[in-house]
């Protein structure tokens, strides 16, 4: 009979279509998973936010390229012109239906991650008030008086150069590494005194630009104990590669410990080898294309611990 | 019953082909030609493509020794002063004196024949745009000998650094940077007037916008961009050169000033300038398929107005290039969504080429190669994009090497790629020889493994925390980017064959048909290569739309004629 | 031989005129419209800065004098009027009308130029007194080149004029003039609204 036998023949392409697609959707899971493999450590409240965010566009990104590729290698295979065939292939101009759906579906797909995405900022909520002010003193002296923006009282200082961090905390500390006590929400009040910085720390998950002329109110809370770099992520000029410091997570405990010990020490100007580096071109004649010299290291109680490495 | 010869042509084995003489009646010979001021477009189509492909190679060689320094993790190669003036440089060049002029020379090339016109609409405005060119790298590669070297705060040239002028001379390699790039929005401007007012007035009798090839579609939204967002680069670029030369303080914050709105200005532009970049190349794509697959383009009206969807949308997304600056979390959420919606004009055309092919009749030549792998490539990166639009992704891999690598991956990978199939398909078409088909696949297979080899453990080491722009980094970041520099040094080694097919194919290859792959289009009605003013005083009426593989109607009226008259040359 | 079709014109003749009336117009226009947005980029600047930076206008100027400015602006906008009367008078093919109007565009357009200079050689302040001078003298030099350039383009038509001939493709060149005129003339207007009426 016509209908049993062409039966599986019209069968076999739905079939093989629906195992391809249930293929791609295990691959794409997969990816998915494996994808917090290709971050580093999760070090705050943000990270498993943002993690689970790239995850899902790491599936969704993953369905639809190995679905056109999966499309490209079939035409690649059972396609293909024999070598003086110059025939042409189906006439096809148009498919309404498709043609629609292919619209639809990714509008859809982006809009869905955007409002996923805007509910993950508001969640997050790191980004504060932002202050325009005429010059760098008067940054420092905003950012001290903690007016003007949105900052509880007790907001660390951040202070970025022309190559160096430097930190000051509520108590008057300052330091080139920055201490935070673990599971405690912080907020920084950042400020640049020369040209645009980048407040980048790979393991919170968490950038921000320093811009020259204003105070900008930022906030986060570290979960995970452990040492953690901090890099200038906006390009500041010379030596900007080597503008990074460490971010040292500890329990509440060995945080104040520090801060109380940090405190007794005299201050004096901190290691930097962005100064070291300039000590080194110029004993070299000073040969290289033209940079500002380093600012001055700061005055600090803590310095840097340049031996010390760091888990992400 | 004699074969169509539209519809059948010739390959590189057709005696035809092997025994024509040479040389080629019609087809001035001169080459002094491309060296002087001269008008015709398909000079200056020239002209502009070999000047880019030089650039090209100094653009690449400066990426050599980016990627030699990032072999290993301290700056141990150059300076660390003289990696940020290299790759400053490297990304000047590329887009500068690379990409937009060889955009610009396939422009000059193509429109013209695809529309059946004689010349573009302004030919001696055309040659000063081309002009302009030579003389903007000259200033561009002079600022390498001025005291300080070149320009050191990124193709951005983000303000304050790039008004710091350590060395306080007035000339200094920032403002030749400025001069070079204000230099090439003239020409710019100029090539948007001349390549609009010729599609938009000199078509062929019949050919309505909807029977106009998808690259002349491409052509106009990205010259619309130009026009649209070079005013307003140079707007930016004027008040940096005032606070840079003259003291002005629109970007200073202790005169009132900001930086931030540098970065407006720059971005703009500069977004909807990677879609100028792209446009072209996806009207490559949309040219290469149908020929290489035998089929219709599928949905060409919406293909084509498409292309103007991502014009206007490409306006209203710049600050997604913003997210961590100063930017208020509702401008950065609004941003997102606009930049979400690009991924929609842009998925019907990849949707709409992969749905070309299937059920086609494909043929790998190295033409359809590299624009198969350029849409391989361009999925990717189209992914990776849709991650950075994502607010929360982006503050952790904005300004790392995810960023880099997704860039390139478009760049290079993508565009690159399609000017590379470009360059082959109409090749045999405007020189009147025929390209060596081993040496292109050999092309295409280094340039293919050496990308990926290149650009995707970028996209690992930002993920992992990598900034960009750093002449060092943290060991942990080695294994990463030793597996770049290789792939780099790969492209390096590609580079080879391509310039040996051209140049040797152009001086001794074997005579080109006038229609070697049986391709549709007014340009392939006329002799290789075609005489000075295109089909001259004989312009044939167009009668349908294109792309019309298998659907039996022909191009032109009379077109048998148009096809003997190609052939006779 | 050929028909064309939709109007074009015979295809022999767009193969030997390189670049005739029509498009030179159409190329015009397209320029001009891109020109609009480098001072539309220009306002949105000033717009910016005035309502957000810090410190506004420089230590003990207190505003910019209107009167003056307001006086050269009437010669400016009354010289669109002129100009208009020129063209007006060559499309009725009276040359002699045609080349005094334009040349008393040129004057008026002069006589603006001069009152310019004037302003800045008295003001307080110089392009380096912080973000209100940089923009005051960005905006309104930048304007101010625009003049020079069209009473200079305006020169080589009238000197155009005297050719013999001159007109047989039409009068694209002084049309193109005419429309850069009126151009600099709105940008102006806007210009004086954005400086000397909206301050502070």
């Amino acid at each position: 009979m016509t209908s049993e036998s062409s039966m599986p023949r019209q069968l076999l392409p739905g079939l093989l279509l629906a195992g391809a697609v249930a293929t791609n959707l295990l691959v794409s899971f997969s990816m998915a998973r494996i994808s917090h493999q290709w971050l580093p450590v999760q070090a705050s409240t943000a990270a498993p936010y943002v993690d689970d965010l790239f995850a899902l566009e790491t599936g969704i990104g993953s369905f639809i390229f190995l679905g056109c590729i999966g499309v490209m290698v079939w035409t690649l295979l059972f396609n293909r012109a024999d070598k003086y065939d110059m025939d042409d292939g189906d006439p096809i101009e148009g498919n309404l239906r498709l043609e629609i759906v292919w619209t639809i579906i990714p509008l859809v797909i982006v809009m869905l991650i955007a409002w996923k995405a805007i509910g993950v900022s508001q969640t997050l909520a790191s980004l504060g008030g932002k202050v325009r002010v005429a010059g760098a003193e008067d940054a420092v002296q905003v950012a001290e008086s903690g007016s003007g923006g949105s900052a509880p009282a007790g907001a660390i200082e951040v202070i970025a150069r022309q190559w160096s961090w430097e930190f000051v905390y509520p108590n008057g500390v300052r330091s080139t590494e920055l201490h935070l006590p673990v599971n405690e929400q912080v907020t920084f009040r950042l400020i640049s005194m020369d040209v645009l910085h980048g407040f980048f720390i790979p393991a919170f998950r968490l950038k921000q630009d320093l811009i020259p002329g204003s105070v900008i109110d930022y906030s986060l809370t570290p979960t995970r104990e452990g040492r953690y770099r901090l890099r200038d992520s906006m390009f500041s000029g010379g030596y900007f590669a080597a503008n990074q410091t460490d971010v040292v997570v500890e329990s509440a405990t060995t945080f104040s410990r520090w801060l109380e010990a940090a405190a007794k020490v005299p201050l004096q100007p901190a290691a930097n080898p962005a100064t070291d580096l300039y000590r080194q071109r110029l004993a070299r004649g000073d040969r290289g294309w033209a940079t500002v010299p380093p600012a001055p290291p700061p005055l600090v109680h803590v310095s840097q611990d340049p031996l010390a490495g760091h888990e992400a | 019953m004699k074969p169509d010869p539209q519809m059948s042509p010739s390959s590189v084995f057709d005696p035809r082909v092997l025994k024509a003489p040479h040389p080629v009646p019609g087809a001035p010979d001169n080459w002094r030609r491309f060296f002087g001021f001269n008008t015709d477009a398909k000079v200056i189509g020239i002209q502009y493509i070999a000047l880019a492909l030089f650039f090209l190679l100094v653009g690449g060689l400066l990426a050599m020794i980016m990627r030699g320094e990032l072999l290993t993790p301290p700056s141990d190669l150059v300076d660390p002063t003289v990696y940020n003036g290299l790759y400053t440089m490297h990304g000047t060049v590329m887009l500068f004196l690379f990409l937009f002029p060889i955009l610009n020379g396939f422009n000059n090339l193509l429109i013209p024949p695809m529309i059946g016109a004689p010349d573009m609409a302004f030919p001696r405005l055309n040659a000063a745009a081309f002009w302009i060119v030579p003389v903007f790298g000259v200033v561009l590669m002079a600022s390498f000998l001025v005291p300080g070297g070149p320009s050191s705060s990124g193709w951005w040239a983000y303000p304050p650094v790039s008004t710091q002028n350590p060395l306080n001379h007035f000339i200094n390699g920032q403002f030749l940077w400025i001069l070079a790039v204000a230099l090439s929005g003239v020409s710019s401007i100029m090539g948007a007037v001349n390549f609009c007012t010729t599609i938009l007035r000199m078509r062929a009798p019949g050919m309505t916008l909807f029977r106009m090839p998808i690259f002349c579609w491409t052509a106009l939204a990205a010259q619309a961009i130009q026009l649209g967002g070079l005013p307003v680069l140079t707007a930016g670029a004027v008040m940096l050169l005032f606070d840079l030369s003259f003291g002005t303080s629109f970007f200073r914050p202790e005169g009132g000033g900001d930086p931030m709105l540098y970065q407006h200005f720059f971005w703009f532009y500069s977004h909807p300038a990677v879609y100028v970049m792209v446009l072209p190349v996806f009207g490559i794509f949309s040219e290469l398929f149908p020929v290489y697959a035998r089929k219709p383009l599928l949905g060409y009206h919406v293909v084509a107005l498409a292309s103007f969807g991502i014009t206007f949308l490409s306006l209203i997304v710049w600050v997604h290039h913003m997210f961590t600056s100063g930017t208020p979390q509702w401008m950065r959420n609004v941003f997102m969504v606009t930049t979400m919606l690009i991924a929609v004009p842009t998925g019907i055309k990849v949707f709409a080429w992969l749905a070309t092919l299937w059920r086609g009749k494909i043929r790998l030549s190295t033409p359809m190669l590299f624009a198969l792998g350029g849409l391989f490539n361009f999925i990717f990166a189209g992914i990776t994009g849709v991650m950075l639009a994502t607010v929360p992704v982006d503050i952790h891999v904005g300004n790392t090497y995810f960023v880099v690598g997704h860039f390139h991956t478009v760049i290079f990978s993508t565009i690159t790629f399609g000017v590379f199939a470009g360059i082959y398909h109409w090749f045999p078409k405007f020189t009147g020889k025929m390209y060596y088909e081993g040496l292109g696949k050999l092309h295409f297979l280094l340039t293919f493994i050496g990308a990926q080899l290149n650009f995707l453990p970028m996209h690992w080491a930002g993920l992992m925390g990598m900034p960009r722009r750093v002449a060092s980094y943290d060991p942990e970041f080695a294994f990463a980017n030793v597996l770049a520099s290789l792939g780099a040094f790969l492209l390096g080694v590609a580079t080879i064959p391509f310039l040996l097919n051209m140049v040797s194919s152009w001086v001794r290859g074997p005579r080109a048909p006038a229609n070697p792959w049986g391709a549709i289009g007014l340009e392939w009605l006329l002799p290789s290569p075609p005489p000075a003013e295109n089909f001259e005083h004989d312009v044939p009426t167009v009668i349908s739309g294109p792309y019309g593989y298998g659907l039996g109607k022909p191009l032109v009226d009379d077109q048998e004629r148009y096809v003997a008259r190609s052939q006779e040359a | 031989m050929d028909t064309p079709a939709h109007g074009h014109p015979p295809a022999h003749d767009l193969a030997h005129a390189p670049a005739h009336g029509g498009h030179n117009l159409t190329g015009f226009v397209i320029f001009l419209c891109s020109e609009s947005l480098i001072f539309l980029a220009f306002f949105a600047a000033y717009i910016t800065y005035r309502m957000s930076a810090p410190v506004w206008r420089p230590a003990g100027v207190e505003g910019l004098e209107v009167r003056e400015p307001l006086l050269y602006t009437l010669i400016l906008v009354s010289s669109s009027l002129v100009i208009w009367l020129a063209e007006r008078a060559l499309q009725r093919g009276r040359l002699g009308a045609f080349r005094g109007w334009w040349l008393l565009t040129m004057v008026m357009g002069s006589i603006f130029v001069f009152g310019q200079a004037q302003e800045w050689a008295k003001l307080p302040f110089g392009p380096q007194s912080g973000v209100f001078g940089a923009s005051f003298y960005l905006l309104t030099g930048f304007h101010g080149l625009h003049v020079i350039t069209g009473i200079l383009l305006m020169g080589l038509m009238l000197v155009r004029s005297f050719r013999p001939g001159n007109y047989d493709n039409g009068e694209a060149g002084v049309v193109s003039v005419s429309l850069f005129w009126h151009f600099v003339d709105v940008i102006w207007i806007l210009l004086f609204l954005l400086l000397y009426a909206w301050q502070r």
